[in-house]
């Protein structure tokens, strides 16, 4: 082996060392960090989302017609989400192409319930809030179309729209008919009719869809958007 | 006749070896590898650090062959897995020894953990080893973790959702993580994607120079297995120091303990 | 470090003069890597790859139906290494608590895990009964994951069917 050649470092080659690392290090980390983050940047800073933000369809008033009191229904409802596979686009586009002629979509699972009216609040560890009975609003079995507005608005009042996502670690929760709670089969969180936090370790009660609507004709109408705080905006876990 | 083939190929094949010696070196770096001397007690029990390395080969021999036909779309990520278990040939034994090796790779982990933590293992000078081999357990865990969606089946979908809300509670951070896991804010064609990318590409290309660096460091410090290995050179030792004990007590009996005892009066005295 | 040839070479002097620097140099008895120990790790490996190609057709590897996000009635359960991990967080409920649990206490234990070569310096003790302290908390780890393990498995198997 040969002798090492420690030449010494001119002011000059450091200089260069540092321009020209500065140079290739900024091509090779920005782009990429920015590459691998932008879903991060569009939904977090930009506070874009990957689902469709119309009206979607969940019940007709046939459905609400037969949904009972006291035992919640589930619906699957399609939200169209646009993301990496740019169907929209490519449908614009290229409209006689064979590629994506279908939206992709995501299904959720809606449960639908009649509200039970709150008699007490439930305090931190009572075990929830202690419910009445719930109640139908008369209107739904009495017209099958043409509702007024304060018909409408009554109806939609009346209505629980919960997610089946639990609020703890998002496993789909059923409904117990005997026990009257919907129970996460993950981690034993319980939650009321009304999706009000019963028991085990979820933080909150199950998330709501503030954006519900019934039309004229009675059918519910719902977009996707939950009951999350904003203050804990950036901790609140995300209904997957 | 038969003499001359021998003689004939015994020169053939010192002629290669000289020829690759000088080229590359390769042959004085085999002997050293395979001539080591190693502790011949516990022989065994280093067997668990091998079977990991070879659990670990086998994963990346068998993922190569499964990503011939898998498809990490949405739409055909079951489909593919599916015709992966029941058309293609031998399919179900290439992603069985895949998913199985994977399982029992977690279980050596543990183990080989374990042993190195109960005999003493890390300690100097190999605690950069035991530092490289936690990095290796939390890409491992990694792997395993991105690995399961890609099957896109229920297990591994809800599996996946349930770790990905669980980095949502990190402190301070949550909603970048499950953003950054899902690929924007949903469970879709994105996360897939990701996981795909991650499982496949970056974690086997971060695991493998520390799969050599952990090889090398346990090359340059040795094994360490435990005092039992060593039993006979402490006996031996501490025959030497006891007799080496008795040795003074019996030469200095008189003038020594008189000594000591003034020095001891006189450490009392300041 | 210098090399030796290990050839007929393996035992070095017999009137080396133990001393507590060298006693750990060198272990009573030694082998060649090749064959003793490779035929051993042999033996280990062909054992494990025997086992998977078995189990891949006796216990073939799951593939349930295809993910659906719409679901009521499945039932998510890890893979049986997060067991341990998942039936912690049974214990850290509500808000405060669930981050506490499911990403502080894992991310304090797996810093702990790196520090342990500084957290345990005591030289020259290697055996695990001249490090008692050490021996304990690994053993209570052991046993903490080994029960939590049994807890999940034992709630998977007792959970109500609706």
């Amino acid at each position: 082996m040969a002798e090492l050649q420690k030449d010494p470092i001119t002011r000059g080659d450091f200089l260069g060392f540092g321009i020209l690392g500065a140079i290739s290090g900024a091509i090779l980390t920005i782009p990429p960090v920015a590459f691998v983050l932008s879903p991060v940047i569009k939904t977090n800073v930009l506070g874009q989302t990957d689902i469709d933000q119309g009206w979607q369809r969940v019940a007709t008033i046939k459905d609400l017609k037969e949904l009972k009191p006291g035992t919640p229904d589930v619906f699957e409802v399609e939200f169209p989400i646009e993301q990496v596979y740019s169907d929209k686009e490519i449908q614009e586009k290229f409209p006689d192409s064979q590629k994506s002629q279908s939206d992709f979509t995501v299904r959720h699972a809606v449960w639908i319930s009649w509200k039970a009216p709150v008699k007490q609040q439930g305090t931190q560890g009572s075990g929830g809030d202690i419910l009445g009975e719930p109640e139908k609003p008369a209107i739904v079995d009495q017209k099958s179309s043409g509702f007024t507005q304060s018909e409408r608005d009554e109806i939609r009042g009346q209505l629980n729209i919960l997610s089946n996502s639990c609020a703890h670690l998002g496993c789909p929760v059923r409904w117990f008919p005997d026990k009257h709670e919907f129970l996460c089969p993950c981690h034993g969180g319980l939650y009321d009719i009304n999706g009000g936090y019963v028991g085990g370790p979820p933080p909150r009660g199950m998330y709501n869809y503030t954006q519900a609507e019934v039309r004229e004709d009675g059918t519910l109408y719902i977009k996707h958007g939950y009951d999350i705080e904003p203050g804990l905006n950036k901790q609140q876990p995300y209904v997957v | 006749m038969i003499g001359r083939m021998r003689s004939q190929t015994e020169e053939a094949s010192k002629f290669i070896v000289d020829w690759m010696e000088h080229r590359t070196g390769i042959v004085t770096q085999l002997e050293h590898f395979l001539y080591e001397p190693v502790p011949k007690r516990g022989a065994w029990v280093y067997t668990l650090g091998s079977a990991v390395l070879g659990l670990i080969v086998v994963q990346f021999l068998t993922g190569i062959l499964l990503l011939f036909y898998y498809v990490p779309s949405t739409d055909h990520a079951w489909n593919s897995v599916n015709y992966i278990m029941n058309e293609a040939y031998f399919g179900q034994l290439v992603r069985g020894i895949h998913y199985w090796s994977a399982n029992f790779l977690l279980a050596m982990i543990g183990l080989h953990m374990a042993q190195v933590f109960f005999a003493g293992g890390y300690k100097a000078p190999r605690e950069l080893n035991w530092v490289v081999g936690v990095v290796l357990l939390l890409l491992v865990i990694g792997l395993a973790f991105t690995g399961y969606l890609l099957r896109w089946d229920q297990d591994g979908f809800w599996a996946s959702v349930v770790g990905m809300k669980i980095g949502s509670y990190s402190p301070f951070v949550g909603g970048y993580v499950i953003n950054f896991l899902l690929g924007g804010d949903v469970a879709g064609p994105a996360t897939l994607s990701r996981f795909f990318a991650l499982h496949v590409w970056l974690l086997p290309a971060a695991i493998a120079p520390f799969i050599g660096i952990h090889l090398y460091l346990l090359r340059r410090h040795g094994v360490f297995g435990s005092e039992f290995e060593y039993s006979e050179r402490l006996a031996k030792l501490h025959e030497r120091q006891r007799l080496e004990e008795y040795a003074g007590y019996e030469l200095d009996d008189d003038d020594e303990d008189e000594a000591e005892r003034n020095g001891r009066s006189n450490g009392r005295g300041e | 470090m210098v090399y030796v040839p290990a050839a007929g070479k393996s035992k070095p002097v017999e009137e080396e003069v133990i001393t507590e620097e060298n006693v750990y140099d060198r272990p009573d008895e030694t082998m060649g890597f090749f064959p003793g120990q490779v035929l051993k790790d042999t033996y280990v490996f062909t054992f494990l790859i025997i086992a998977c190609a078995v189990l891949s057709y006796a216990a073939p590897a799951p593939l349930t139906a295809p993910a659906d996000t719409a679901t009521v009635e499945y039932v998510p359960r890890p893979e049986w290494f997060f067991f341990f991990y998942e039936q912690m967080l049974m214990f850290f409920p509500g808000y405060a608590l669930v981050s506490f649990g499911a990403v502080v206490v894992p991310t304090i234990f797996i810093v702990l895990l790196f520090a342990v070569p500084w957290l345990d310096r005591s030289p020259q003790h290697y055996s695990a009964i001249s490090r008692p302290f050490a021996t304990v908390i690994g053993i209570l780890v052991v046993v903490i994951v080994v029960l939590n393990m049994l807890m999940a498995v034992s709630r998977i198997m007792n959970f109500p069917t609706a």
